[in-house]
């Protein structure tokens, strides 16, 4: 069962392309004129919408791609001449192009590790290298004069606007197809909680990336009708400025909604057609000033404020439906037929260390964990516990030594990777997607196995045993449709456990779960967790201080003090070892007793 | 030879001259002030003023720590404050007070280019090379700077406040230190340092509205490879200086105009802690 | 103000034109200046309307063209291309103009032109460019690289025996043109041009150029960069390096080189126009803008002057044509004459004209000293295809 918007975005479309068509009626030739820039520009504005708005990638730089579209119908027309077939040859070549660029910046920009300012820098330098390029270019690119006086499409003024609506219409309803769509949500969710995503095993890096050359495809597309239509090309088509007027526009319009930045685009781009003539140097200091004013206080933009208000106005006169916040139904996943494994450990560390700088953190740790068992790793504060956890999760976080899982070496790859070879970790804060639903972060959860749809929102949630088990006995179940960030502490921990189950790891790694848990709560985990490690036959890593619970429900322990690894052996030795009472005697206030009295 | 190594050296003491205020506004607030561009213009402005006064040409130094530790006053209490917990909108504000600093100053001063006195003029003879003067005295003017900075950092009781904000904010908020007013000064003085850095290149430069645009990007990137530390600043000016020099003399200054940029977007892919950490 | 709807749009878009009602009335002539209000050319811009403003008060207060009055309509281009397709898209497709006379940058003419041949409105241009630009509706009155440079060239190899010569640019259409029409002109007299070096348009650090130059040491030097701070900060650093070879600089002007003050001392420059030109019709015209304009006139310069005398060029080529018809416009463009302020100036040769040109060298006061004139000299071949 699958929504299929489809078919509405469809109609939609063609509802606004007979309404272009219908305009060219009504409208003169000048504003037509105006407009088949403006809704060129639109599209454009589209892309940076669907970027920063979406996403979360600040770009500055997507004019650059709508003149890499512009300057390859321009360079073609002008150089080869234009015949249909050159006229295929160059929009080809833009795309391509476009392509390139993009991914040689989403190299530079998104990997493992790269913060969001630095991405949006990235996307800064690449419009002033790409003006340079075309200022260099001497007569082959016209340099800063541009070129002018190619031979293009004879088409009408009104063939002109009827196309350029049409091709906004058509990436805008398929933008919302994708946006309501599987992907859709896990384009917010990467936005919302990279971090999360990527110990879910989504390739956030990757999917940014297709996100960003998709979108230079798209403006290079724009771009090459704007050079067809207007016939000339010229630098500040690529340049910075024309990269954040685009950001303007979208924050006015309203980021994070299609229409915003679209009908931001065609009213601030036609206005000031209209008023920059009289008073050019007032006009742009009025935009600096909305513009700010909009990011300190309206960080949504115009739209939807606008939005609110009708819907408020509908309500207050009555006429406003109830939304029925539909939400998917739960269903159990057909268990997935798993290559039985070798009966090797599940997890097989060797000798790893780890140091910031010259302060070593962990040192040698050497141990295995078969599938079945419930390891908890215990020891005194700044013993190393959670770093060994982080080691296990992202393969680039150790400084030496050697990690299997299931008899395949983590080597150095990222976290999404580690996921793949059957690890599922789970923090100590509850790391949940607090703008989505209960179904949402668990569909999210599952993306890696049901791979999502880009154009229908599926209405199952289908969960594998462990997870729907975690999720009927804690209620969640009965609050699939509240948002996230509205559960209790207690209920987000056991989300997040959910989540990381729908993975269907083999190793779980688990970061104090029952932390400011109630003691029923505490004795629900401890009893899930058993369980699935009998039952379900998983390996799973128990980061904890109570060592109440940690005698209860282990099948060995594992002690780190000092980074590194004195003790490994059963609840009995552990309990009964005068190294272990020295090390929490030693420890002071830090020691366990303090700990379990919490 | 010598004329190289002294175009090296001087082009990196304007340029961290020109980074450090940014660098200092980074360190604290982890955001990028794109009115960095604006306040560097509004710098050279107040030493527009000083000429057009009939002041000594130094004295358009302070003027301009005036000018913009007042714009950085008011900007970080009017459109940063609101902004701490979003840093890529706190960007696109101050880009866009970048832009209402530059109209607005069109509106003043109009749009032409227009000249402030220079303090000091002529070459100066150095290692069998006649060298312009002002460059030469750039550099003694740029580690004052650096040396302000750090005795500032290092000496004073606010000093230690900030260095513990850099280091970690939640931190330094649990042992009393109040972040907000760290912030507040911090953000100011980066202005001042960016007005001051804009009174120091009119004697290299012209004044007008845009005067600081120029500066802006390759600033980013050295403040993005050196981290929060001064030292690494200094470092970062030295070599992506020098190799802007260097392209721009052995190969094409058009080349050499986006050197830093693009050496400092690899080095930071290749090794995300830049200069920071030897 | 906004709602989501496309349709709505077109309602809105529908009113602001109803609103912007076009002043079209059988009795006026209605002339569009799209120029650079802002951006790059924002500083020169006011000039160019303040000229092209006197020269329609004069010609209607001596009965207009054809007993019609004459109109303008300025528009801002932005100095850029997106701007200047809103300008010209306005003037001619809203306000409807007869005619389009401006200043403007290549980058803005060029993103004009295919909009003036879907409107199939005569334009003339009136700026200095890098040249070559050709189209059935085009006139330039203004120099291009071939007249300009001549000048300066030979009197560096006649007064001050420069046998090698170093070019400097900014790296733009006009830098590049100009500089590469220069290297040709000096190799075809015998000199050598011992270094060519461009920076990025909106560079203001020179300083690896400057060492270059330093170090080659050349007889002469002559520069083409964007106009303003590139302009400003290469004179400035040139100077402060302490460089004194003789210095053709062929992109400042008379009112930057006095604004820049004793930095621009000794400076050569060649243009079309100087202000100090002694002709009575010169004086005229600069006692005319002086009246018009008092305390907020803009310097007349060689920008605006041909503006001016562009307006007169129109009105003659109306006159000869006997009407505003574009096509009779465009073949009388070619064969009338204006005596102006720059003399007698005809655009007979493939669009554009033939020009008395003028060397000079900046004084201390910042005056032109005006060293010598050339006559009448020939643009070249700049549109073979075009009569």
């Amino acid at each position: 069962m699958a929504e299929r918007p489809i078919l509405l975005a469809a109609g939609m479309a063609a509802l606004a392309i007979a309404a272009f068509a219908g305009a060219t009626q009504i409208l003169d030739t000048y504003s037509m004129n105006v407009l088949v820039r403006s809704l060129l520009y639109a599209m454009v504005a589209l892309t940076v919408d669907i970027l920063w708005g979406y996403l979360g990638i600040l770009t500055f730089g997507q004019s650059t791609f709508f003149g890499i579209g512009a300057y390859a119908a321009g360079l073609v027309f002008m150089h080869v001449g234009f015949s249909p077939g050159t006229a295929v040859l160059a929009l080809a070549a833009g795309i391509a192009i476009a392509v390139l660029v993009a991914a040689v910046v989403a190299w530079l920009a998104f990997w493992h590790g790269a913060s969001e300012l630095y991405a949006s820098v990235i996307t800064l330098v690449l419009p002033i290298v790409a003006t340079q390029v075309i200022f260099s270019g001497g007569t082959w690119t016209g340099s800063s004069s541009g070129l002018s006086g190619f031979e293009t499409f004879d088409l009408s003024i009104e063939a002109w606007f009827v196309l350029a609506g049409s091709l906004l219409a058509v990436a805008t309803a398929a933008a919302w197809v994708v946006m309501a769509s599987d992907a859709g949500r896990l384009i917010v969710a990467i936005r919302e909680n990279e971090q999360r995503c990527k110990y879910l095993g989504i390739g956030t890096a990757r999917l940014k990336s297709i996100a960003f050359l998709v979108s230079a495809a798209l403006a290079a597309v724009a771009g090459y009708v704007f050079a067809g239509y207007a016939a000339v090309v010229a630098p500040e088509l690529v340049g910075f400025v024309f990269g954040t007027e685009l950001v303007i526009w979208v924050a006015l319009g309203g980021r994070g909604t299609l229409l915003g930045p679209v009908i931001g685009t065609v009213l601030v781009d036609y206005e000031s057609a209209q008023l920059s003539g009289d008073y050019p140097f007032v006009w742009k200091l009025i935009i600096g000033l909305v513009f700010v004013a909009v990011i300190v206080a309206l960080p949504r933009g115009f739209l939807p404020i606008l939005g609110d208000g009708l819907k408020r106005l509908g309500r207050w006169v009555g006429l406003g439906g109830k939304t029925t916040a539909r939400t998917a139904t739960l269903v159990t996943a057909a268990r997935r037929t798993v290559a039985t494994a070798s009966d090797g450990p599940a997890i097989r560390i060797r000798g790893v260390a780890k140091h910031f700088g010259s302060l070593p953190v962990l040192r040698g740790i050497d141990f295995e964990a078969r599938a079945g068992e419930l390891v908890s790793l215990v020891g005194p504060n700044g013993a190393g516990k959670t770093t060994l956890m982080r080691c296990i999760a992202d393969g680039s976080e150790r400084s030496g030594g050697t990690i299997e899982i299931g008899g395949v070496s983590i080597g150095r790859l990222p976290p999404e990777r580690c996921v793949a070879l059957g690890i599922g970790r789970k923090f100590q804060m509850a790391n949940v997607f607090d703008s989505l639903t209960v179904a949402e972060c668990l569909q999210i959860a599952r993306t890696r196995i049901d791979r999502p749809s880009l154009v229908r929102r599926s209405t199952e949630l289908a969960l594998p045993g462990p997870a729907a088990r975690v999720v009927a006995t804690t209620g969640l179940d009965q609050r699939l449709a509240t948002p996230a960030r509205l559960l209790s502490h207690g209920q987000k921990q056991a989300l997040e456990l959910a989540m990381v189950l729908a993975l269907e790891p083999k190793v779980l790694l688990l970061d104090e779960p029952t932390a400011g848990l109630s003691k029923a709560e505490r004795m629900l985990i401890g009893g899930i967790l058993t369980d699935l490690a009998t039952q379900e036959r998983l390996c799973i890593l128990l980061v904890e201080h109570d060592l109440d619970f940690v005698r209860e429900i282990s099948s060995r322990v594992v002690v780190l003090h000092q980074g590194r690894l004195v003790l490994d052996g059963t609840v009995e030795e552990v309990v009964g070892s005068e190294t272990v009472k020295q090390i929490y005697a030693g420890a002071g206030h830090h020691g366990a007793p303090a700990e379990a009295a919490r | 030879m010598t004329a190289l190594l002294l175009d090296v050296v001087t082009t990196a003491a304007i340029l961290f001259a020109v980074a450090s205020g940014l660098l200092l506004v980074f360190g604290v607030m982890k955001i990028i002030n794109f009115a960095h561009g604006g306040l560097i213009t509004l710098g050279g402005y107040a030493a527009l003023i000083t000429t057009q006064l009939g002041l000594n040409p130094w004295f358009g130094i302070p003027m301009a720590a005036l000018f913009g530790a007042v714009a950085g006053t008011l900007i970080e209490r009017v459109v940063v404050r609101p902004l701490y917990a979003r840093p890529l909108d706190a960007i696109l504000a101050t880009w866009g007070l970048g832009i209402i600093i530059g109209q607005t100053i069109v509106l003043v001063f109009g749009r032409e280019v227009q000249f402030a006195a220079a303090p000091l003029g002529g070459t100066i003879d150095l290692l069998g090379e006649s060298y312009s003067l002002y460059r030469i005295v750039m550099v003694p003017i740029a580690i004052l700077l650096g040396l302000g900075i750090a005795l500032l950092l290092n000496g004073t009781r606010l000093g230690l406040a900030t260095r513990a904000v850099i280091m970690n904010e939640d931190l330094a908020r649990g042992l009393g230190i109040d972040s907000t007013w760290v912030r507040f000064v911090t953000f100011a003085l980066g202005s001042a340092l960016a007005a001051v850095a804009g009174a120091l290149i009119t004697p290299l430069s012209s004044v007008d509205p845009n005067m600081g645009v120029p500066w802006l990007v390759n600033a980013f990137m050295l403040v993005l490879v050196s981290g929060t530390s001064l030292a690494s600043l200094a470092a970062a000016c030295l070599v992506l200086g020098g190799a802007q020099v260097i392209v721009s003399s052995l190969y094409s200054p058009v080349l050499g105009g986006i050197t830093i940029a693009l050496l400092a977007a690899i080095i930071l892919r290749t090794r995300p802690q830049g200069f920071a950490r030897g | 103000m906004t709602h989501p709807h496309p349709r709505t749009i077109g309602g809105l878009v529908l009113a602001a034109c109803l609103l912007a009602s076009p002043a079209l009335a059988a009795d006026t002539i209605t002339i569009g200046i799209p120029v650079g209000l802002s951006g790059a050319n924002s500083v020169v811009a006011p000039s160019v309307v303040q000229s092209a403003e006197l020269a329609v008060e004069e010609i209607n207060a001596k009965g207009g063209i054809l007993g019609k009055k004459v109109k303008l309509e300025v528009a801002d281009d932005g100095s850029g291309a997106a701007g200047a397709q809103k300008a010209f898209d306005s003037l001619i497709f809203q306000k409807k103009v007869d005619v389009l006379i401006s200043m403007e940058t290549s980058a803005a003419r060029n993103a004009g032109l295919p909009i003036v041949a879907r409107g199939k409105t005569p334009y003339i241009y009136t700026s200095f460019y890098e040249g070559r630009s050709c189209s059935p509706y085009l006139f330039v009155n203004a120099w291009v690289p071939d007249q300009q440079v001549a000048p300066i060239i030979d009197y560096f190899m006649k007064e001050k025996s420069a046998k090698t010569f170093f070019l400097v640019g900014s790296d733009y259409a006009f830098g590049r043109g100009m500089l590469a029409f220069t290297k040709s002109y000096i190799e075809k007299k015998g000199g050598k041009v011992i270094g060519d070096e461009y920076a990025p348009m909106d560079a203001t650090d020179w300083t690896a150029i400057i060492s270059k130059i330093k170090a080659s040491n050349p007889d002469a030097l002559v520069t083409s960069t964007a106009g303003g701070a590139p302009n400003v900060t290469l004179t400035k650093q040139l100077r402060a390096a302490g460089i004194k070879a003789p210095y053709g600089n062929l992109a400042v002007d008379e009112g930057t080189a006095k604004a820049m003050g004793p930095d621009a001392e000794g400076i050569y420059i060649s243009g079309s126009y100087l202000t100090n030109i002694d002709s009575a019709a010169n004086k005229t015209f600069l006692a005319s803008m002086d009246k018009k304009f008092g305390s907020n006139l803009k310097t007349p310069n060689d920008l605006s002057v041909p503006q001016y005398e562009a307006v007169y060029a129109y009105k003659a080529a109306v006159e000869k044509a006997g009407s505003t018809d574009a096509a009779a416009v465009l073949k009388a463009l070619a064969e009338v004459s204006v005596d102006g302020p720059r003399g007698k100036i005809t655009m007979s040769k493939q669009r554009h004209a033939p020009l008395t040109m003028y060397l000079g060298q900046v004084q201390a006061d910042g005056g032109i000293k005006l060293l010598s004139t050339f006559k009448d000299v020939d643009p070249g071949e700049q549109c073979p295809n075009l009569k």
